[in-house]
């Protein structure tokens, strides 16, 4: 049974989604504050993270940002706010998805099972993968890892799965429908999850960040991997 | 009419004005050119008339003088003639008999009172001047002398003059020109604040210290700046939270719904259409407050990126469980448009919602050169609704009939919203065959 954190402060989401999500299958832990919800996840490590963003105290993106210092747990933000800073603040922290309020419960259920599909990563092997080199970079999907000029890069699950799914088709151009089927298991999704996540890999893949060398926009089209 | 604006006013006015100055500057010139050449003339045929006139005098003296062969030893070149009016008749040096009719009336009574005189005349449509000197006993001597050459040096100075005077207009305004555009540069800087603000750029200001004379417009423009997104930003906080306040109510519901709904078989019956009557309320609902937001927000810029719209609209259908073979391409249409990828991705998933809802699903998704559209096999719009149809809050007929696939009344009224932010619009019209075509313009796709 997969274990989540639910962190909410509004008390009646926080016992209906418990309860809901305990009907998908889930074991629920919910707290009300973000400082309760990293001494949670500290104690419990919890599989995934369900996160508001508007909490008392601490607010939800900081409470993202330590929680990934030391953990690469996937943390899917429940928020009701849904304007584009919101969002991309959200996912620049470190959060792996979004959803606005109200979910569907069904909905939500699927996107945590997607991100447990997607859990094999960062020091869990993907099998049936080799090693790919793009220049100075090295992917290693079967060591679930990656190295930039032979130094280990530290990466989230999910920006290993990106890194993979790009790595997978070298030189190929993957449009961002695409990378949120194949990463994120969403059928028709928010494109700016691809974009921030992109964003996010290239600070620690690219020496310089500005003129990308090896994750390139392709203008209109996707994103794609090259030496 | 068009007005006429400042700059070519005040270009217009500059050249007037250099016009006028040139065209007195040449007039005065010109008027005292030619009576100092005149007067020189003048001077000159009076002076060699006179000394005709002594040859003359001495040799008609005598006797019945031979007056032609005195006449013709005369030096006169080409451009004088020479009369006589001796004894009543006139003696010329040749059959040129039209010369006696030349001497003006006043001229000859003139002469024939003793006194000398000078007249200008025009002979054979050109300029003379005959000067007559009354010799001893009734005889007078004239002569003529062409004027045609002083006449032709006047002609081109008054034809450089007025080209003189054209080109000063002209640079005239040219300097008029120059100057207004220096003038208003000032206020092209605040035409194009004012569009970078209309496209969205809410940082735009004017610095009032480049233009010191101009100081308090760019304060005014940046005052209404500052206020117009101040306002913008209440606006979008005011919708934040408001969905906030909405989304956080509906959350639990959801959630408690889907509880209630897994356990619908402990329920009874009447509880359990209840909790159905309850889940579908939510979602509508749900779609409600989304669609108030979303338009709410409409107003916003469009935040153009470049964007495959064909694979956006295939997706589009395919989201909705339609044929991604209904997406046609006009020829000549080119994929990759700079659109704002979220809003027209919504804006066809709302034509192509209302047409399942009202026109029976769709039959074609069209993307042409800077427009889509969406075609239904359905009843149509009546021509008395096609203004209305993209009102809030208005409802097709046919949405009655359906309970499960109710709108919210807002789908076409985002779609307008939406395409208005590219700067186009929205219609609908007879798709030929039967049925409703929708349409929505999107310019500066660059498609």
């Amino acid at each position: 049974m997969s274990a989540v954190l639910l962190i909410e402060d509004d008390d009646r989401i926080r016992l209906s989604l418990a309860m809901a999500l305990e009907d998908e299958g889930y074991t629920a832990h919910a707290v009300a504050t973000a400082e309760e919800g990293l001494t949670a996840q500290r104690r419990y490590r919890a599989d995934t993270v369900l996160i508001d963003l508007m909490l008392p105290g601490m607010d939800g993106y900081e409470c993202i940002r330590q929680m990934r210092r030391d953990d690469d747990v996937p943390i899917v933000v429940v928020s009701a706010r849904d304007d584009t800073h919101d969002i991309v603040a959200a996912l620049e922290a470190g959060a792996d998805d979004y959803v606005v309020k109200p979910v569907k419960v069904k909905e939500l259920a699927a996107r945590l099972r997607a991100l447990r599909r997607r859990g094999r990563s960062a020091g869990q092997p993907l099998p049936g993968t080799s090693v790919q080199t793009f220049g100075d970079l090295e992917v290693r999907p079967e060591a679930g890892e990656v190295r930039l000029g032979g130094e280990p890069v530290p990466v989230t699950r999910t920006e290993f799965r990106l890194l993979c799914e790009l790595a997978d088709h070298p030189g190929l151009v993957l449009s961002r429908q695409q990378l949120l089927q194949r990463v994120w298991g969403h059928e028709f999704g928010d494109e700016r999850v691809v974009d921030v996540h992109v964003g996010r890999l290239r600070q620690k893949i690219e020496r310089e960040t500005g003129s990308p060398r090896h994750l390139v926009t392709v203008r209109g089209l996707g994103y794609k991997l090259q030496p | 009419m068009r007005p006429i604006g400042l700059r070519a006013r005040v270009s217009a006015a500059f050249a007037l004005g250099a016009l006028i100055l040139s065209a007195c500057v040449s007039l005065v010139s010109y008027e005292s050119v030619r009576n100092t050449l005149f007067a020189e003339r003048e001077r000159t045929a009076v002076r060699a008339t006179y000394y005709d006139a002594t040859v003359v005098d001495a040799g008609i003296a005598g006797p019945a003088p031979d007056v032609l062969e005195v006449l013709r030893s005369l030096d006169t070149g080409t451009d004088r003639y020479v009369l006589l009016h001796l004894d009543g008749r006139w003696h010329s040096r040749s059959a040129d008999l039209a010369v006696d009719t030349a001497v003006p009336p006043g001229l000859q009574e003139m002469t024939a009172s003793g006194e000398a005189g000078a007249q200008r005349i025009r002979r054979d449509g050109r300029p003379a001047l005959i000067v007559g000197v009354p010799l001893a006993g009734e005889a007078v001597f004239y002569e003529i002398v062409s004027l045609g050459e002083l006449d032709r040096t006047l002609r081109t100075l008054a034809l450089v003059l007025t080209a003189v005077a054209i080109m000063v207009a002209a640079a005239g305004a040219a300097v008029g020109w120059y100057v207004t555009r220096h003038a208003l540069r000032p206020v092209t800087a605040v035409a194009e604040a004012a569009r970078g603000i209309a496209g969205g750029d809410l940082t735009t200001r004017l610095d009032p210290a480049t233009e010191p004379d101009l100081a308090p417009l760019s304060a005014a423009f940046n005052d209404m700046a500052d206020q117009l997104a101040r306002r913008l930003e209440r606006d979008r906080r005011f919708a934040a939270d408001v969905s906030h306040e909405l989304r956080s109510p509906l959350q639990t519901l959801e959630a408690a719904a889907s509880v209630l709904d897994r356990r619908r078989d402990q329920l009874d019956d009447r509880a359990g259409a209840a909790v159905t009557l309850v889940t579908a309320e939510i979602t509508r609902f749900q779609a409600l407050v989304n669609d108030l937001l979303e338009l709410a927000r409409t107003d916003q810029p469009a935040h153009r990126e470049p964007v495959d719209v064909v694979a956006l609209a295939e997706r589009v259908c395919r989201s909705r469980e339609l044929p991604a073979d209904l997406v046609e391409t006009v020829p000549g249409t080119a994929s990759a448009w700079s659109v704002d990828r979220r809003r027209v991705e919504q804006a066809l998933g709302n034509l192509i919602d209302n047409a399942v809802r009202y026109g029976g699903g769709p039959v074609a998704v069209r993307i042409g050169p800077g427009y889509l559209e969406v075609d239904d096999a359905g009843p149509g719009v009546a021509e008395t609704d096609r203004a209305t149809i993209f009102d809030r809050f208005v409802r097709g007929p046919a949405s009655h009939a359906r309970g499960d696939g109710d709108g919210t009344g807002l789908g076409l009224a985002i779609v307008a919203g939406h395409a208005a932010a590219h700067g186009g619009d929205a219609g609908v019209t007879e798709r030929p065959g039967g049925g409703a075509r929708f349409r929505i313009t999107l310019p500066g796709a660059g498609t």
